[in-house]
Formats: structure tokens, C-alpha cells, sequence
């Protein structure tokens, strides 16, 4: 836990969630969302919106509620209130946007094994006041859509020449754009995961080598 | 009470319970009526597809569909006429499995059964960018207008950007997809077979 000095409690949750304790490639969570819906931006943004939505919500609700829980039954209630904002979203979602309903698919249905959201409700809403709580569980959601709209510009622009379902390469380039179909099946998203994580440790570790010498001067 | 005493851990559990679904089914039956619409005008609009009835706008689709569409009610389930271009048209949902999930989608042939009229997917859940392709216009428009051969069509791996011909009773799969190929071929000579069938009872008037 490098990074803040002397930031508030909210600027300084932004920046853990967002960078120093990333969930997709510090805490490798949700990875499964991850390779599944990562090969089209629409999708992606629609789905990470829903997933920050829920965790902020259910880390506010559980924060709230903690008082009350029962220790022995404290998961399944987190379950609970979780599985709730999420069928919430989804009905929201078939009533009133059915055309991204339709293309999401099971996905929706899915946020509720996203461990990101348990993570957050286990690791800090049981402990931290409501809107802390709910704070955190944005940010969160921040961080997985912040890796996941990178992944799926690389996957939509290679995989089907489009950005946001606009045609880019194959605009630009014509007939001679041959997609790659790899970037479209899952494996892809294992390779990207895999650089995103690689390319961000070794900068944080760049990072921290930095601030350390940097100390050392200030000595 | 004790916070982890069985009384009150059963006791909790149980309203926390009732609570939230209470939510649920509220929020379920508030938005009812506008889901089950939302499926009615996405099935309406690919039955006008499959039948070739032209429309330009969602909210011309009910009542093109009022005015245009007649259902028939037999023993295979509800069949859809249309009199388009001064002949009989015919259309009807056809489901199977794909390689994911559920196909769904619209069939369309002519009185005589020789030729189908129009293929219109409703839902699936193939691979997107590979078998989920079979929803885009050049995949759905080969089945325009295309013969009906002694087995049926066959979707067979060409150029992936259409089989243009329209007597050969072939068709072009998706690149990639041949198992979602194979799939719509199997759900559309199925129904073709209930088609004929149909004709061959008169249940096609």
C-alpha cells in the first residue's frame, strides 16, 4: 500500500481502487465478466455501468443493515441484497433498453457471481460507514470498467474493425481489413488480461522504486 | 435478544427475506406490461420481416401487423398469413437449439411450400462476431425468395458474404460458425417439413 500522503478518505479510496489495488489486475477479481463480454464496447460499458451500480448499492445497503446481520448468516445476506440490485437492473434494463437487454444476455444475470461486489462488501462496507461504503463500491466499479473498456477497444477495433459498433478500420482500411477472429472468442481477453496486468505491476513497481529514492533524497 | 442467537438469526433472516422480495415483485409487476410489450413488437417486427411487409418505424409495426398480418390457430401452433405482392405468404416461429442456446426466429414460405419467403431471427444466444452473426441483414436476406429442395436448403460453407442464387437451394454459412450454420440449417428444413406437411392437410388457406 504505497501512493497517498495526505489525501482525504474518499480521494485516497479513488486511488486505490483505481489504481494502487486495481480489482482486475491487483486483486484479480471478476475475470470471468472480463473475458466474457470484453468484445464489444456497448456491451462492456453497459455491464461495468451495472456492476458499479450494484456494488455501490450493496456495499451502501450492507454498511447500513451490518448492525443488524447475524455473523453466522452474514454471506447469504450479502447475497441477498446483492442478487436484488442486480435482478433490479435487470428488469430495468428488459423494460426499458431491451435491445441491450437482448444482446447482454445471460450476462446481466451474471453480476451476482462477480466477486468484486462480495469483495467490496466483505473487505469494507462490514466495516465503514454507508456512504463511504457506497463510495468505495463506485470507485471499484471504476477500476474493473477503467481495464475493461481498454481490453475491449483492443478486441472490438482488431476483432471487428469498429469502435462502439462504428466502423474504424474497416472504414479506413476497406477490403483489406481482415478481422481477427481470435479477438472475438474469449482467449484474447486471457492474452490482454494478462499484458494489462504485466504492463501495470511492473509501472507500479516503477513507481514505488521512484518515491523510495525520492525519500531517500529528502533524508 | 442475542445478535447470533438461533431465534433471532431465523428471525432476521425471514424478514430480510420478505423484504427484499417484496421490492422485487413490486418492481416485476410495475414494469410488466411494458416488458411483455417490448417482446410482442420485437416478435411482431420479425414476423413483418420474414413476410416481407415493409415498415419504417417501430410504431408503425402494430398496426401494419393489425391490418396485414391473420393468425391461424392449428395443431402446430399459431401460423401467420400474409397476402403480400397478391400471394399468399405463411410464417411461423421456429425454435431450436443452437450452439449456445435457444434460436429463435420467424420462418416465412409461399402457399405451394417451393419457396421459403423471408427468415427473420428473433433471439439467440450464439458467439458474438461469429455464429451471433446470424442476425445481420446479409445472412437473413439469402433466404429471400430461395427454393425449397427435395431435402430442404442447406447452408453450406461458401464465401461467408452470401449465396446470391436463388434456385440452387444453398446457402452460405457464417465463417467460423459452422455449428450455428449446421443449427439453422436442422431448425429451418424441421419446419419445412411442418410447412408441407400443413400443405398437404389443407391447413394452408
Amino acid at each position: 500500500m504505497s501512493g497517498a500522503k495526505k489525501r482525504g478518505p474518499a480521494a485516497e479510496i479513488l486511488v486505490q481502487n483505481l489504481w494502487w489495488n486495481n480489482p482486475i489486475f491487483i486483486q484479480v477479481l471478476g475475470i470471468c465478466s472480463t473475458l466474457a463480454v470484453t468484445n464489444n464496447l456497448t456491451n462492456t460499458a453497459i455491464m461495468t455501468i451495472g456492476v458499479s451500480l450494484t456494488t455501490a448499492f450493496s456495499s451502501m445497503t450492507i454498511s447500513a443493515m451490518n448492525k443488524f446481520i447475524p455473523n453466522k448468516v452474514r454471506m447469504i445476506v450479502q447475497v441477498l441484497v446483492i442478487s436484488f440490485f442486480v435482478i433490479i437492473i435487470d428488469i430495468l434494463l428488459r423494460a426499458y433498453l431491451p435491445d441491450i437487454s437482448r444482446s447482454l444476455g445471460p450476462y446481466v444475470g451474471l453480476i451476482i457471481t462477480n466477486c468484486i461486489i462480495m469483495g467490496r462488501a466483505e473487505g469494507f462496507a462490514r466495516s465503514n460507514p454507508p456512504l463511504l461504503s457506497f463510495w468505495d463500491g463506485l470507485t471499484s466499479g471504476f477500476g474493473y470498467m477503467a481495464v475493461l473498456m481498454l481490453i475491449a477497444v483492443v478486441r472490438e477495433l482488431l476483432g471487428f474493425g469498429s469502435l462502439f459498433g462504428l466502423p474504424v478500420l474497416s472504414a479506413l482500411l476497406g477490403a483489406s481489413f481482415t478481422p481477427w477472429t481470435i479477438m472475438i472468442m474469449a482467449p484474447s481477453a486471457f492474452f490482454l488480461v494478462a499484458l494489462v496486468m504485466w504492463g501495470a505491476k511492473t509501472l507500479q513497481e516503477n513507481m514505488k522504486i521512484a518515491a523510495k529514492a525520492k525519500q531517500g533524497e529528502a533524508k | 435478544m442475542k445478535r447470533d442467537g438461533m431465534l433471532y438469526t431465523v428471525l432476521f433472516t425471514f424478514v430480510i427475506c420478505m423484504v427484499f422480495v417484496f421490492f422485487l415483485a413490486l418492481a416485476n409487476e410495475l414494469t410488466k406490461d411494458r416488458v411483455a410489450a417490448n417482446r410482442r413488437l420485437s416478435e411482431r417486427s420479425a414476423i413483418l420481416a420474414a413476410l416481407g411487409i415493409a415498415y419504417s418505424a417501430p410504431s408503425q409495426v402494430d398496426s401494419l401487423y393489425n391490418s396485414q398480418v391473420t393468425e391461424l390457430k392449428t395443431d402446430v401452433g399459431t401460423i401467420y398469413k400474409a397476402t403480400v405482392d397478391n400471394q399468399n405468404r405463411y410464417a411461423a416461429m421456429v425454435t431450436g437449439p443452437g450452439l449456445w442456446g435457444t434460436i429463435r426466429a420467424i420462418l416465412a414460405v409461399d402457399e405451394a411450400v417451393e419457396r421459403i419467403e423471408g427468415f427473420q431471427i428473433v433471439s439467440h444466444n450464439e458467439t458474438p462476431g461469429l455464429g451471433g452473426r446470424i442476425d445481420e441483414g446479409w445472412f437473413q436476406a439469402q433466404f429471400r425468395g430461395e427454393k425449397i429442395g427435395p431435402e430442404g436448403i442447406v447452408v453450406l460453407q461458401g464465401s461467408g458474404k452470401g449465396d446470391p442464387d436463388p434456385n440452387n437451394s444453398q446457402l452460405d454459412g457464417v465463417t467460423g460458425a459452422s455449428r450455428t450454420s449446421q443449427a439453422i440449417q436442422d431448425i429451418v428444413n424441421r419446419e419445412i417439413r411442418v410447412f408441407e406437411t400443413l400443405r398437404d392437410q389443407g391447413g394452408l388457406r
